[in-house]
């Protein structure tokens, strides 16, 4: 290619104003017209930084420093301000929310345009254009606040394109939807990526989705330096491993495909979507009986649905038990949102609850919890009436983890936080300190005893939020979509830890939207829609069952590859990639953990 | 926020610099979806007023230059003759040139009154007896005794007056507030005032935080309960408790407001000294008129209550003249 790139990046090193080290370093490419470019890498390895550096927002928004250089249509990002680079690169972030700034669709659209002193009825014309490219305008008068996360996160995108700009970039745009929300994004992306008048930047760790528009793969290794740069398929299949090792996530079908392999089942190349994956299998005359999840060896009878094991003993009685639950929002007048639930939570399970937006999750777990009162009488928590107990009493029974760990935190140290619990259920302080040492050892915070809460990383104040809510001694965990707004790898930790706790006895309750998730750590599933639970059982059952179509969910990457074999019946049922053939010792090399569990980090946990 | 929102640039914290490298922070947001948890819409489009409802065809600057003046000097006049005449003034001219709803109108005509009664009372109740001018024959006319203590009517007088004050002041400052939307107070600040848009459009955009900090305050609440904080009662565990939710709402709305201003950056705002107005508020001969006939009729009104003696104006604070 001739034509100058529209980005230019040159030996480009970052540091934020405070970090020990640059992320990322050292980073070299280009980008051409029409390219569809992928940036991939670990957690923490700048990926959202080198996005922010591509307008000129890093170095002249963000205090950090900016080595190398970043040329946007030839001009230097270091000496232009970001309005006049603004012109040549639009941004999508990943928050919907904080990226609104007027009261109307279109006056959110024109308010680019407007910055850059267009005249009116061109600002208008551009604003129309951006609209209808997403589907939005016939919605344009409405306040942004009434369209859902995808909507809104669509109208950025139509910001962006009235920018006319001819790069795009979009960092994690889908990191804080849910299923349709992301649907309708990539449906947006992929029109996008066809026409070719735009270069797309993407940042986005949701490969599934992302994995069939990108030309090209640029990935990060977890210190920041570009480890591959080259055309999507080549790199994603052809390099699997490679990237697996530098702890870069793969499409689930793609991660399915490695572990077979090991396993002995022919499958060259790797597969990247669940479509493929389909035809590989199909393409193998004869594949090995899937695992079952009580006995994770190779199954004797060709059994389709794998049962969970029953860990601990029902003559306990549940651990939660509702019946007839109707729960409001906002009072007695409010509307109903769950309607007569009837649900029994046996103890020692991992229970997913699962659902669109809207479909009254949350305010069910929140009522099981005693979050929001529910009607006396209805539910049940280890013996105890949440409508009837106070909250501290409560939390000896059940623990509640929200959304945003910070919204929980009122201590002014780490140690203090987990302290406090133990404070108001009255325990004497000579029994507080070596329980709260206990707690903080448990879940790694030994070395931030004394900091405060809010200078922890991510994952230390997820942790230290589950600690808190555990600390009282609670047999019961409920969580409140614990995965969102993070990436696989935060996800997969922080799964990891629950099914490790759950492993250790405590019954965990998560609400959640990432089925692939559900489908690799619950042992029962939950399916809401329009408040009501439409069905439960265990993972396995739901996920091979009608019950998701139903409530209008979409099955997870491995279920949608297994529901469409035509040669294997018996595969049918394949959800998660622990039921997935494991390699022998000896096979395949021998190079891949062979222990049901550490193969179940392939898939999972890397 | 107000750093964050004057000038968007360089003000964002390292913590937050890597973007949602921590994954928190936006959670509650996006569970909003359909204007749930979005109990106030100041953007939510009005259709059009119809030609005759003339308070909400004049500028906004119009509409508060009118009555600044009064309201200036409201605070210095006293009796109850002046304030009343205005309130009387602004009603009528708000339920002519307005279109209210049915709450708001019966809070004009049936609330003020009420409130303007009841404030009198308790007004009244606070003045200082040796103060009133015990010839007038008001002061004789008790209106509740309980032992020594009397309460007459020209104490509440005295009440009435500054509760009118306050009443007149409020009324004044509907005049604008029920038939102007923000953003074309905003416009016309900024076109007519020559107020930097920077800061114009920024305020605007922060007044998008408002639902949503009400949203995250009452998530915060629910999570503070949950963990049994609610154990101690009366104001200093009150006060406690707030403290406790003002630093992760501080940390939420920080982080909101960087982010906001980065995706403002990336969308050219403060490129260029101005930017292109689709919505012209213009200034025209109406709202001259209206202006000075307003200054007019105020005037007027004071010319007469002075000099009719039911109203003075003064400068002296403590002045109690009924």
């Amino acid at each position: 290619m001739t034509q100058t790139p529209l980005l230019h990046l040159d030996r480009v090193s970052i540091r934020h104003d405070g970090a020990a080290r640059a992320t990322p370093d050292d980073v070299t490419f280009d980008v051409a017209p029409g390219e569809v470019v992928l940036i991939l890498g670990p957690s923490g390895c700048g990926k959202s930084t080198l996005a922010l550096a591509l307008d000129g927002l890093i170095p002249h928004a963000v205090p950090a420093t900016l080595d190398g250089t970043v040329r946007v249509a030839g001009l230097d990002t270091a000496e232009h301000p970001v309005g006049a680079l603004s012109a040549h690169v639009a941004m999508v972030f990943q928050d919907p929310d904080a990226q609104v700034v007027t009261g109307t669709l279109l006056d959110e659209v024109c308010f680019g345009p407007e910055n850059q002193l267009l005249p009116a009825d061109e600002v208008l014309a551009r604003g129309e254009q951006a609209l209808r490219r997403v589907g939005l305008w016939e919605r344009r008068s409405e306040n942004p606040d009434r369209l859902s996360g995808g909507g809104r996160q669509r109208l950025a995108i139509a910001c962006a394109l009235a920018m006319a700009s001819p790069v795009l970039v979009l960092d994690e745009p889908t990191a804080n939807l849910d299923p349709a929300g992301i649907d309708e994004v990539y449906a947006v992306l992929r029109e996008l990526a066809r026409d070719d008048q735009h270069a797309i930047v993407l940042v986005e760790h949701n490969l599934d989705q992302a994995v069939d528009l990108i030309d090209r793969v640029v990935v990060l290794d977890g210190d920041g330096h570009v480890v591959v740069d080259g055309p999507a398929r080549e790199v994603l299949a052809g390099r699997a491993r490679e990237l697996l090792d530098h702890g870069v996530w793969l499409p689930v079908s793609t991660l399915a495909a490695i572990r077979l392999a090991d396993a002995g089942v022919p499958i060259e190349p790797l597969p990247l979507t669940p479509t493929e994956l389909a035809a590989a299998l199909d393409a193998v005359p004869e594949l090995p009986a899937p695992l079952t999840d009580a006995a994770p060896v190779r199954a004797s009878t060709r059994n389709p649905r794998p049962q969970v094991a029953a860990r601990a003993a029902a003559s306990d009685g549940p651990a939660i038990r509702a019946r007839g639950l109707d729960v409001r929002r906002g009072g007695k007048r409010g509307p109903v949102v769950v309607r007569d639930v009837t649900l029994d939570v046996e103890r020692g399970e991992f229970l997913a609850i699962v659902g669109t937006n809207g479909a009254g999750k949350t305010t069910l777990l929140q009522a099981l919890a005693g979050v929001v009162v529910p009607p006396p009488g209805t539910v049940d928590v280890l013996g105890l009436d949440p409508a009837r107990t106070d909250a501290r009493t409560l939390a000896r029974s059940i623990g509640f983890v929200f959304q945003n760990p910070e919204h929980q935190f009122l201590a002014h140290t780490v140690a203090d936080e987990l302290d406090h619990g133990l404070r108001v259920q009255g325990v004497p302080e000579a029994e507080r300190t070596p329980r709260v040492t206990e707690m903080l050892e448990r879940f790694g915070l030994s070395g931030h005893r004394e900091q405060h809460p809010f200078l922890l990383s991510g994952g230390q104040k997820r942790r230290l939020s589950v600690g808190t809510a555990l600390i009282a001694g609670a047999p019961v965990l409920a969580l409140d979509e614990p995965t969102f707004g993070q990436d696989r790898e935060r996800a997969a930790e922080l799964l990891g830890m629950l099914a490790d706790l759950n492993a250790a006895g405590t019954t965990v309750i998560v609400v959640t939207h990432d089925l692939q998730l559900v489908a690799d750590y619950a042992t029962r599933v939950a399916v809401m829609r329009d408040g009501r639970i439409l069905g439960h059982g265990p993972t396995g059952a739901v996920l091979a069952g009608p019950l998701i179509d139903e409530a209008g969910l979409r099955h997870p990457p491995l279920a949608r590859a297994t529901r469409a074999l035509a040669r294997h019946p018996e595969w049918h049922g394949v959800s998660r990639i622990a039921q997935l053939p494991v390699a022998t010792p000896g096979r395949a090399g021998g190079v891949r953990p062979t222990g049901p569990e550490a193969s179940d980090r392939i898939g999972a946990t890397r | 926020m107000s750093a964050t929102s004057a000038n968007p640039t360089g003000t964002a914290a390292p913590a937050a610099a890597p973007g949602h490298d921590d994954g928190l922070g936006t959670a509650s947001a996006g569970r909003r979806g359909r204007g749930e948890g979005v109990r106030i819409d100041p953007f939510a489009p009005k259709p059009p007023a119809p030609a005759w409802r003339f308070l909400h065809h004049l500028n906004p600057l119009a509409k508060v230059a009118a009555p600044l003046p009064v309201m200036l000097l409201l605070i210095f006049t006293r009796g109850i003759a002046i304030p009343l005449a205005f309130i009387v003034l602004v009603v009528a001219l708000l339920l002519v040139g307005a279109r209210l709803s049915g709450r708001v109108t019966a809070a004009i005509v049936v609330g003020l009154p009420v409130v303007i009664a009841l404030m009198g009372v308790s007004f009244g109740l606070w003045v200082d007896a040796s103060r009133i001018d015990q010839g007038s024959p008001a002061a004789s006319v008790v209106l509740l005794e309980i032992g020594d203590w009397r309460f007459t009517l020209a104490a509440y007088l005295v009440g009435l007056a500054t509760s009118l004050r306050i009443a007149a002041l409020l009324a004044l400052a509907l005049l604008s507030g029920l038939t102007t939307s923000g953003p074309d107070l905003v416009r016309s600040m900024v076109q007519q005032l020559r107020v930097p848009y920077r800061i114009g459009y920024t305020a605007l955009a922060a007044f998008r935080f408002v639902p949503r900090f009400g949203h995250e305050l009452e998530v915060i609440r629910q999570a503070h309960r949950v963990r049994g904080t609610d154990a101690g009662r009366g104001p200093v565990a009150g006060l406690r408790r707030s403290i406790g939710y003002a630093v992760p709402l501080l940390a939420s709305a920080i982080r909101h407001a960087e982010r906001i201003a980065l995706a403002m950056d990336a969308r050219a705002f403060g490129a260029h000294a101005t930017r292109t107005e689709r919505y012209l508020v213009p200034w025209r001969a109406r709202d001259t008129v209206f202006v000075l006939a307003f200054w007019a009729v105020a005037i007027a009104l004071y010319w007469w209550g002075i000099s009719s003696g039911v109203g003075a104006l003064t400068t002296s604070r403590t002045e109690i003249t009924a």
